[in-house]
């Protein structure tokens, strides 16, 4: 199955340079409906008003960090199904137990480059 | 009357030689404990180094937040250029921007060694100070910090690891296969 290179896809991280990295590298792999929030509440409230077909979330912000962020995913009935990468710079082995035991699909550490997001992609929405 | 002649008649008395012996070297501490607090210049590091630090570490983020975006808004601009009879002109123009985007590292470089020094003479002053009074440290948490670092902990992560990650990508992906 080909990557749908329409679906609307959310970015998580407090820092904008974060965003737009993260940005150019989908627009690199072919997405263009790539949205941004700064924190697990906004982004929140964007999955409520928008169909997404990804997550892609950093873990540390305030005041919701991405982990909260999934689990509240997670628990939504109409968020549930909702693929989920964590895209983090710390990768304590525990601490991705906990996202996987939470419901990630995958988790990437940084600095990652355009292939790595790729084959997440790929993997977590089913190339 | 009985007791008040007895009281103007006896004399105060006497310390023991061993009382006495120890209120000299309780001021003597007290006068050494002093010194070393002069020593520690407590008020220079609170008016001057530590707000140095700040302002040094803010510019520092400022600097490399306004060079990221530079290095990123040259590249965004590179990619959409038209394919025309200009395209290496314009695309040189904008590696040289790049290039002096990048001139951010050595003031950086600057400003963080000023830092390191600060805490460099932090540290010294405060090892002798703790040595000189052979401090020890209170157990248990700041009641203040209690929460704030029981949030942090039970939810967030603590940033990159020095020397690379704990686990690789290569051990992450293992563990989703």
């Amino acid at each position: 199955m080909a990557l749908d290179l329409s679906m609307p896809i959310l970015v998580v991280d407090d820092y904008q340079t974060m965003v737009r990295i993260i940005r150019n590298l989908l627009k690199q792999l072919g997405f263009e409906e790539v949205d941004d929030a700064s924190d697990g509440t906004a982004a929140l409230a964007r999955l409520k008003s928008r169909k997404y077909g990804l997550v892609i979330s950093d873990w540390n912000m305030e005041p919701m960090t991405g982990y909260e962020l999934l689990r509240h995913v997670r628990a939504d009935e109409s968020l549930r199904t909702t693929p989920f990468i964590m895209v983090t710079a710390e990768s304590k082995t525990e601490n991705v137990i906990a996202a996987k035991k939470a419901g990630v699909n995958n988790y990437i550490v940084k600095p990652f480059n355009a292939a790595t997001l790729k084959s997440k992609i790929e993997a977590v929405c089913g190339a | 009357m009985l007791f008040a002649r007895k009281t103007r008649d006896s004399a105060p008395e006497r310390p023991s030689p061993a009382v006495i012996h120890e209120l000299v070297e309780i001021a003597e501490y007290i006068s050494h404990l002093r010194q070393e607090i002069a020593a520690l210049r407590a008020n220079e590091i609170t008016r001057d180094r530590i707000p140095m630090a700040h302002e040094e570490l803010g510019n520092v983020l400022e600097a490399t937040a306004g060079a990221t975006n530079r290095i990123m808004a040259s590249a965004e601009e590179m990619l959409s250029l038209p394919e025309d009879a200009d395209y290496r002109v314009n695309v040189e123009a904008k590696i040289y921007e790049i290039f002096e985007a990048c001139a951010f590292q050595d003031i950086t470089g600057q400003r963080i060694s000023k830092v390191v020094e600060a805490l460099r003479q932090l540290e010294l002053r405060l090892a002798r100070f703790a040595n000189a009074v052979k401090a020890r440290d209170e157990s248990g948490v700041d009641p203040s910090e209690a929460d704030r670092r029981g949030r942090a902990e039970r939810l967030l992560l603590n940033g990159p690891q020095i020397g690379g990650p704990a686990t690789s990508q290569d051990d992450i992906d293992a563990l989703f296969a």
